[in-house]
């Protein structure tokens, strides 16, 4: 009897119960879980230009056929003063603004819905501006078509590497015809307005464009076009 | 008698295995967490397509509140050749010799035991006449400060003059000139400062911190996204 109790005390002082054990891990676990930020933010690069007036004159020769001016404007809630992204308007013109008939509501300013609502982002900006940047638009789709099959490289590294670059000095090509964006915003556009913008450049392979200040000949000119729009 | 044994032995799960499993996971989320920062205001960024990713080092941020409150969060290298902590501490000293050289008669001064307070802070953005005040409070009175509503932040105006800035614009300078040569180098290629806005913060507001850095001929800068993925 006295053996058999042994033996069986010792059984049981081997086997730890591991129960708690994972309780306990399972509660880390969450903890870090809930705590951490996997992922991180994105960040988008820009460059302004300086405030300086040498600069600014030299912007200003921008041929003037190549010109697209974005304005933005938002909508302001009264009660918490912030601007909802997902109602917004969008103006273009292209080249310089044409004013002789603004007081007749002409002018080659045009009004566009943000696509917020459709579901697709700007449907109808990205279409302007694929349509003003085809050349560099066309090439960047070969390059595409050609990354795709890993023609570069078997390497996909490699492979990614060599169609960037490709894809750089295709969108820097002074030979091609590429439109200059001038971006502008009301105070009323909300940051992220904005920024959805400036990402449409990225989107179309636009190399150059530019963030500037609105001025009163475009805020009159769309005051004319949203209230001829309104008439219809 | 061989019937219960079995019995007793089903009812029993080894838990060596599960146990194993969360020691690992634990293991696995403690190496690769990053803990999230307390932030004075929270901000959803807008979504963009840039994959650029926000460095996680030399970096100066800006936080943006709806309201257009500013506060500023400092991170050091990678390594430990240059703290976060130790570049604090020195911001702090170059902002008071700045603030000095625009107000000679300002009666500004720290003690080390601020400074190293200062040091351990991740954001901050109160005037620097209160800093002082605000350093010496208990630290959940100092989070509580800091989100209230009496706080007025950085003070930040639309100012064209670069020989006289405003507070916002000593700070960034401070850390210009801080002793981290890094953050001087990533601040001049444009990966160094960040804008953290939120997607519902008027432009207007956003602009004003864009134009103070304008300004400082820093022009070149990131805004704070995040990930959106692309519909074809």
């Amino acid at each position: 009897m006295a053996i058999k109790t042994k033996s069986r005390q010792k059984k049981f002082d081997t086997r730890i119960d591991f129960t708690p054990m994972v309780d306990m891990n399972m509660l880390l676990i969450t903890f870090f879980m809930l705590c951490t930020t996997m992922i991180k933010s994105q960040t988008l690069q820009i460059a302004l230009p300086t405030n300086e007036k040498v600069e600014k004159e030299q912007q200003n020769k921008v041929k003037q056929s190549e010109a697209v001016t974005i304005i933005i404007d938002g909508k302001i809630d009264e009660k918490t003063g912030l601007s909802n992204p997902e109602d917004g308007m969008l103006f273009y013109y292209d080249g310089m603004p044409e004013t002789d008939k603004l007081a007749q509501g002409e002018s080659n300013m045009k009004q566009i819905e943000f696509g917020a609502k459709t579901g697709g982002a700007y449907p109808a900006i990205r279409e302007i501006l694929q349509e003003r940047n085809k050349e560099v638009v066309l090439k960047i789709a070969d390059l595409k078509k050609e990354w795709k099959e890993m023609k570069f490289s078997k390497n996909e590294e490699v492979n990614d590497s060599i169609y960037q670059e490709k894809a750089k000095k295709i969108r820097n090509d002074s030979t091609l015809k590429r439109p200059v964006v001038i971006i502008k915003a009301t105070p009323n556009a909300s940051y992220a307005h904005v920024v959805s913008v400036l990402d449409e450049m990225q989107i179309n392979n636009i190399s150059r464009y530019q963030i500037d200040r609105i001025n009163e000949v475009d805020s009159a000119m769309m005051i004319m076009v949203q209230a001829k729009n309104l008439k219809k | 008698m061989g019937k219960v044994k079995i019995k007793k032995k089903e009812t029993r799960i080894d838990m060596t295995a599960m146990s194993d499993v969360t020691v690992l996971l634990l293991t696995f989320f403690m190496l690769t967490s990053t803990f999230l920062q307390k932030e004075p205001v929270t901000v959803i960024t807008p979504p963009s397509v840039s994959e650029e990713k926000v460095p996680d080092s030399n970096l100066l941020s800006v936080l943006v509140s709806p309201e257009g409150k500013v506060f500023l969060e400092v991170l050091g290298s990678k390594d430990s050749t240059m703290k976060s902590e130790t570049v604090r501490a020195d911001l702090l000293k170059n902002m008071v010799a700045e603030y000095k050289k625009s107000h000679p008669s300002a009666n500004l001064a720290f003690t080390n035991k601020e400074m190293e307070t200062f040091s351990k802070l991740n954001a901050f953005g109160v005037p620097i006449t209160k800093m002082k005040e605000w350093l010496n409070l208990e630290p959940d009175q100092r989070d509580k400060f800091l989100e209230s509503e009496q706080n007025p932040g950085i003070p930040i105006n639309m100012n064209e003059d670069p020989n006289n800035p405003n507070e916002f614009q000593m700070w960034v300078r401070a850390a210009y000139n801080s002793v981290n040569p890094e953050l001087q180098e990533s601040m001049v290629k444009g990966r160094g400062i960040a804008i953290k806005a939120d997607q519902t913060t008027p432009y207007s507001v956003v602009n004003v911190v864009m134009d103070n850095l304008q300004t400082m001929k820093m022009n070149k800068f990131t805004l704070m996204t995040a990930l959106k993925t692309e519909e074809e």
